[in-house]
């Protein structure tokens, strides 16, 4: 139990170091690299005096160590002081309207793409459709090697403009609807990822003893492979999801911006283009922290169904 | 197509093509009458916004893509590898740290990172795109790199080597690097076939290059008209995808010690 403990604090330490280090980066990066942030803001015809007055309202005209400081107490308090497009509102608010619409995208793609890839790897590894199997995986290959980007238009195009079963990008209306279409999207690269993977992983124990002990016990083919054979497995299919996640929320910036959905991805794109950096800032880390915490969850699961992952 | 250099003809064909075509058309003209025509003769992509001729486009945009994956791959592989081969032969406390280092890497949002970086500039061009890929693209190079030395340090030629005095960086360049190049090849092209989509995917949301030469804002454009000219968004979806898929292809030439395998005998 010590270890465990010991483990819970280590994540937690580098869950920390990654977001401040993510943190640290979007704050230099936007005040050191070349490309003065008044001027980005205020444009080429800016007076002198309109530089500098915003150069002191951002705090721009401190050492570089006190700005740091005060960023890193917005970062601890959450208050990265207010929006400049809109000076009265407090630019973590911003963030905090925009989150739960990319959460909510997320984690129904993550779900299905669960569901739906450890069905197939089940399927293709199961004497479930016999011969037929092996189409489940050429087509897990076929569709984890294309990309989202491509893809995503086509099939918009093909299910929304000329099928008409699916909500147009767009559409106010769309509702559940649009959430399921478009969530079920950017699930499918992260279901054909989980099938091969758990594919893999069941291959390693298909053989083994206790699902023979299981078979005689008189468990039919469902229960051996669902309850026997698949949790053993899960390890590797938690593994793929964690280090997908990143590419899930890129992949999210570009469906938000495909069905002009509200959202992180599309707060950040407006903030980048007004040059509103409180909010760029703020939805950057939010998203990253929004990483953080859900790959440590999925360590955390890894580790409550495994008990070879506590030892 | 299964030689080493079979591997390279898609890409080489494909940029040959665009080579000979792109100086001919001039993706910058535009033609407001022609707007979002479709395929004919003169055209045979179609027009796209404000009537430029996609043919243009694409042939231009899809060699700074290929030239763009080609840069932050090979930087990415000079960078990666010997990283993870001096960590393995070093062992201890430093081959654990680049490890966990390429595992945090790895699994971060790169995405965000660009977003980060390229919000700082005033106008991205593809040098920063490449500094910004180049940033994460070493990591999965250096973990394979790391695995494939962890083998092959214990290997009966890498010993017989330095029993014969072979030491340092000719160790890693004459003997240990030659015999993980078929994995590094194959990531040289995933890396290269990421990097093509990832900056269609960032001119897609409008983070790309300025100059709006990118396959992502032809896919852009398309699904703007989806609904009345379906066939930009094809040839942005389309020249994307073959674009990314001849270089992952490509990737594999790299591998120098390809033939030496095909002809030794199964096991060895």
């Amino acid at each position: 139990m010590k270890k465990f403990a010991a483990r819970v604090v280590a994540r937690t330490i580098e869950a920390a170091t990654c977001v401040l280090a993510m943190a640290s980066l979007v704050f230099f990066a936007l005040r050191v690299l070349p490309g003065d942030a008044a001027r980005l803001l205020l444009g080429d015809q800016a007076s002198a005096r309109e530089l500098d007055a915003l150069r002191a309202q951002l705090g721009l005209d401190l050492p570089m160590s006190v700005q740091y400081g005060h960023f890193l107490r917005g970062l601890v308090t959450l208050d990265l002081g207010p929006s400049l497009r809109h000076p009265n509102v407090p630019s973590m608010t911003l963030v905090r309207e925009a989150l739960p619409a990319t959460t909510a995208l997320a984690a129904t793609s993550v779900g299905l793409a669960a569901i739906i890839g450890t069905l197939a790897a089940v399927l293709a590894s199961g004497p479930f459709l016999g011969a037929r199997r092996v189409w489940v995986e050429r087509g897990a290959v076929a569709i984890a090697s294309m990309p989202l980007l491509t893809f995503a238009p086509l099939v918009t195009y093909a299910l929304a403009v000329k099928l008409r079963i699916a909500p147009l990008p767009g559409d106010p209306d769309a509702g559940v609807g649009g959430l399921l279409f478009a969530s079920s999207l950017l699930a499918l690269p992260l279901a054909a990822q989980i099938a091969r993977v758990g594919r893999a992983a069941l291959a390693d124990v298909e053989r083994a003893q206790f699902l023979v002990a299981a078979r005689a016990r008189g468990a039919s083919q469902k229960r051996t492979w669902l309850v026997h054979a698949l949790p053993p497995s899960l390890g590797p299919i938690l593994a793929v999801i964690a280090s997908q996640l990143g590419a899930l929320l890129g992949g999210a910036v570009v469906l938000e911006r495909l069905f002009e959905r509200p959202g992180l991805g599309t707060l950040i794109l407006e903030a980048y283009a007004a040059r509103d950096m409180p909010v760029l800032e703020g939805a950057i880390i939010a998203a990253g922290v929004l990483f953080v915490i859900v790959q440590a969850a999925a360590a955390a699961v890894h580790a409550a169904i495994d008990p070879r992952v506590r030892a | 197509m299964r030689t080493r250099a079979g591997r390279a003809l898609p890409l080489g064909a494909l940029a040959l093509g665009c080579g000979v075509i792109a100086p001919l058309r001039d993706p910058t003209r535009l033609t407001p009458a022609l707007s979002f025509l479709g395929p004919t003769l003169p055209h045979p992509f179609g027009c796209g916004e404000a009537g430029v001729d996609l043919l243009a486009l694409v042939t231009h945009a899809l060699l700074r893509a290929a030239a763009l994956a080609a840069v932050v791959a090979t930087v990415g592989l000079v960078i990666g590898a010997p990283i993870g081969a001096v960590a393995a032969m070093r062992r201890g406390a430093l081959e654990r740290f680049v490890d966990r280092a390429c595992d945090l890497v790895q699994s971060f949002p790169s995405f965000l990172l660009a977003l980060a970086v390229l919000s700082a500039v005033r106008t991205p061009t593809r040098i920063h795109l490449a500094i910004v890929f180049s940033l994460t693209a070493w990591a999965p190079f250096a973990r394979l790199a790391l695995a494939q030395t962890r083998v092959l340090r214990s290997a009966a030629f890498i010993e017989a080597a330095r029993a014969l005095g072979v030491r340092g960086s000719r160790l890693l360049l004459r003997h240990i690097l030659p015999s993980s190049m078929g994995v590094l090849a194959v990531q040289l092209g995933a890396t290269a076939g990421a990097i093509v989509v990832s900056e269609a995917a960032l001119s897609f949301v409008g983070l790309g290059p300025r100059d709006g030469v990118s396959l992502g804002s032809v896919l852009e454009q398309g699904v703007a008209s989806m609904l009345f000219a379906p066939h930009v968004m094809a040839v942005g979806a389309l020249s994307i995808m073959v674009t990314s898929a001849a270089v992952i292809s490509a990737g594999r030439v790299v591998d120098v010690r390809s033939r030496l395998r095909a002809d030794t005998p199964k096991g060895l």
